[in-house]
């Protein structure tokens, strides 16, 4: 099946993207090379439609990844003469191109020069705002990508994009609070979001299990994992992942049991109580062991399953299936 | 669209088409009667259909919904978490609309961008990655082969 | 039972040719103009400073959180709400600080929402000097003439709107003339226009009528909204919020809900 260049391809895998851009020639030979914006020519000629600057977005993204520059720049050509160089996305994408054809990091200094320079000419460009951030973290200073990213959602919070990069610096950093502050910012934009819940109680589990979180801490946060996942679930049937981290939290605190069982706060959540445990991580490894079941089947209906995720709730299972008895019966 | 419905739907358009058929002939039939009996004027209620062609189109129009409606696919789900897990599940086959095609508005799980950040996108690393894989594969197709 | 006998006015088929269709074609050349004109007389948006941005994205950021307050957990809610009010109340996130609690400008002086005047103003114009120029066009060439029956029967109320300028009593009120024909036109449009420019075109009036019925939501921000004022409202409505979230017994939902 063709990947579609209608979708972002920074979520595809390397092969598909591989397949994107060698797609390339044919998309730039079969589009129009300039689209006027004069309405005069646009009643006779083919009408543009939004689909076809996505497209070349996508193609551009696809190539600079596969290392086809003169397919990229033809796209950014062709995106510049529709839009003019002052467009905020094309500056982006611009920079872009700078940033993928710089060979040493003195060239990707002036790169990140150049951003400084359109930002002090104008301080609410957010496409470039968010590429010299992600420049900063490319080239290894987090910490001021993030103060960056401060400022940005400074002015401007209601930008889940940029609270989710935000979160995911602050995990990098090993500020779990932080963290989970950032993302629970994206939730409340995205409230429905499944995979922002998943990833929550990624977190929540990640600052529970992580070396240092004290006996209440750790009760806390595992509980709120817990329920990250189980809304997950909720929102998104035979969600692997969600079942994944349910299972995992799960396992986790059966194993803890032995812990101090006395409740928090009335402000926090707490864990639910041990048969109810016992009977998520049951339901949790029978719809595991389902989902692998048949996506290892190639049933038909089940195949939208990244492989790698398959692969590791397979894992999980055996791993378990091993473990459980010594710890249960 | 399966076979079955595929005749269903020919055959309610037989029997459509032999119903217009029918009417068309009644027709022809009662305005040559009237031209013929318009000395003995004597034509009561000649002008109304039979009642077995009005029920046949009926029928028939009946038999071609009852095809059409064989033929469609499974109706989406309105549902959030069925959808979402549609989504998870089956990937973009779980979308094609009846030229077997994937939907065109289908995006897949529109909240992935929130983790994918394409505003973020650091094209050093991805190209790095990339070409790495590509060497990795190299090697590993050539030694398939 | 009586038949009304069936009128029967005999017309040169010229008349077909030669008001019908040119009435229709300037009607459809008029829309795409139109169209255009509007295009190119619309002004980018303009750009917004940092400040402002701020100011409209705080206060959304206030309602986003208002209306999901339900995916937090207690704590993280309450830790928000109080962030927001004193930042709200405090007056942190407006504009110019020091102009707070001042009436708000007059819209009329204040430059920037006088250029949103003038947008509407040139939209206005670009529907109503076309309009009075083609009507006057019709007025003056085809009044008088009756040009077509319409295949349809019609009660006698519309005989004022389809026989505008043919002024006589008996007719059926399936014939028309000329300017009712343009009437037709400005209303039927509406699709041809959409297969000719695409879906948000300008040239349709029944579109801009509609837009002058409901006002656009940007009011929110618009020009007279004292943004303090919003604010203070809005540590209201958080401060009556009360709490609960999703969270609470998904567990025994999840259990209860999920078979396998």
């Amino acid at each position: 099946m063709a990947p579609s260049l209608l979708h972002p391809p920074s979520q595809l895998s390397h092969a598909a993207a591989l397949q994107l851009s060698q797609q390339a020639p044919a998309v730039l030979r079969s589009s129009p090379s300039t689209v006027s914006a004069s309405p005069l020519s646009a009643l006779f000629s083919a009408s543009e439609s939004p689909e076809l600057w996505t497209k070349y977005e996508n193609l551009l993204l696809s190539c600079l990844r596969t290392g086809d520059e003169r397919a990229a720049h033809q796209c950014l050509e062709r995106l510049v003469a529709r839009f003019g160089n002052d467009n905020e996305r094309v500056m982006a994408f611009k920079g872009l191109l700078k940033e993928a054809d710089a060979e040493n990091n003195g060239q990707l200094e002036l790169v990140l020069k150049e951003y400084d320079q359109i930002l002090s000419d104008n301080d609410t460009n957010i496409p470039i705002t968010k590429r010299r951030i992600a420049l900063l973290r490319s080239l290894g200073r987090v910490s001021d990508a993030a103060s960056s990213l401060v400022r940005l959602l400074e002015f401007s919070p209601t930008d889940a994009e940029a609270w989710s990069e935000l979160a995911e610096i602050y995990l990098t950093q090993g500020l779990y609070a932080q963290a989970i502050y950032a993302l629970e910012e994206v939730l409340i934009l995205a409230p429905n979001a499944w995979n922002i819940h998943a990833r929550l109680g990624e977190m929540q589990y990640m600052a529970a299990t992580a070396s240092g979180a004290g006996a209440g801490p750790y009760r806390k946060y595992l509980a709120e994992a817990l329920k990250r996942f189980a809304r997950s679930i909720e929102l998104c049937d035979d969600y692997l992942r969600g079942y994944y981290g349910l299972k995992l939290v799960t396992s986790e605190v059966l194993g803890d049991s032995a812990g101090s069982t006395k409740q928090n706060g009335a402000d926090e959540f707490s864990l639910p109580d041990p048969a109810t445990i016992e009977r998520l991580n049951e339901l949790a490894t029978a719809k595991l062991s389902e989902i692998v079941r048949h996506a290892a089947a190639r049933d038909p209906g089940w195949c939208g399953y990244d492989e790698l995720e398959v692969a590791a709730a397979r894992e999980l299972l055996t791993k378990d299936a091993s473990a459980l008895p010594g710890v249960v019966r | 669209m399966t076979w079955i419905s595929k005749t269903i739907t020919v055959f309610g358009g037989l029997l459509l088409a032999h119903a217009c058929y029918s009417a068309q002939e009644h027709s022809a039939l009662q305005s040559l009667r009237a031209a013929t009996s318009t000395l003995t004027s004597s034509s009561p209620n000649t002008a109304a259909l039979p009642v077995d062609i009005a029920i046949e189109t009926v029928v028939a129009t009946l038999v071609i919904l009852l095809g059409l409606v064989l033929g469609t696919r499974p109706l989406r789900p309105i549902q959030w978490r069925v959808w979402a897990g549609k989504i998870e599940r089956e990937g973009e086959e779980g979308f094609v609309d009846n030229e077997g095609e994937v939907n065109k508005d289908y995006v897949g799980n529109p909240f992935r961008m929130l983790e994918a950040r394409p505003g973020f996108v650091d094209i050093r690393k991805q190209r790095r990655e990339f070409a790495q894989w590509v060497k990795n594969g190299d090697s590993a197709g050539a030694g398939a082969q | 039972m009586a038949q009304v006998p069936v009128q029967t006015i005999h017309r040169d088929p010229q008349l077909f040719y030669w008001i019908l269709v040119p009435i229709t074609i300037v009607m459809i050349l008029t829309g795409v103009l139109r169209h255009y004109a509007t295009v190119l007389m619309a002004t980018a948006p303009k750009k917004l400073d940092q400040k402002t941005i701020r100011e409209q994205r705080s206060l959304l950021h206030g309602i986003n959180v208002r209306s999901n307050f339900h995916v937090l957990s207690k704590r993280s809610f309450t830790t928000r709400r109080d962030a927001l009010t004193t930042a709200y109340e405090s007056g942190a996130y407006l504009k110019d600080p020091e102009r707070r609690g001042q009436a708000p400008p007059n819209p009329m002086s204040d430059p920037s929402s006088m250029e949103g005047m003038m947008g509407m103003m040139k939209n206005q114009m670009a529907m109503i000097i076309p309009n009075t120029l083609i009507m006057s066009w019709i007025n003056a060439f085809f009044s008088g003439y009756v040009i077509m029956k319409l295949p349809f029967p019609l009660t006698i109320k519309f005989k004022s709107m389809l026989q505008a300028g043919v002024a006589t009593k008996d007719m059926d009120p399936r014939w028309m003339s000329s300017i009712s024909w343009y009437f037709l036109c400005i209303f039927g449009l509406q699709s041809v226009f959409n297969f000719l420019l695409g879906n948000d075109n300008a040239a349709s009036q029944m579109a801009q009528q509609m837009g002058q019925m409901a006002p656009p939501t940007g009011q929110m921000f618009g020009p007279g909204v004292d943004p303090d004022k919003q604010f203070i409202a809005e540590v209201e409505n958080l401060a009556v919020i009360e709490h609960y979230s999703v969270l609470d017994g998904v567990e025994q939902r999840l259990l209860e809900g999920i078979t396998v």
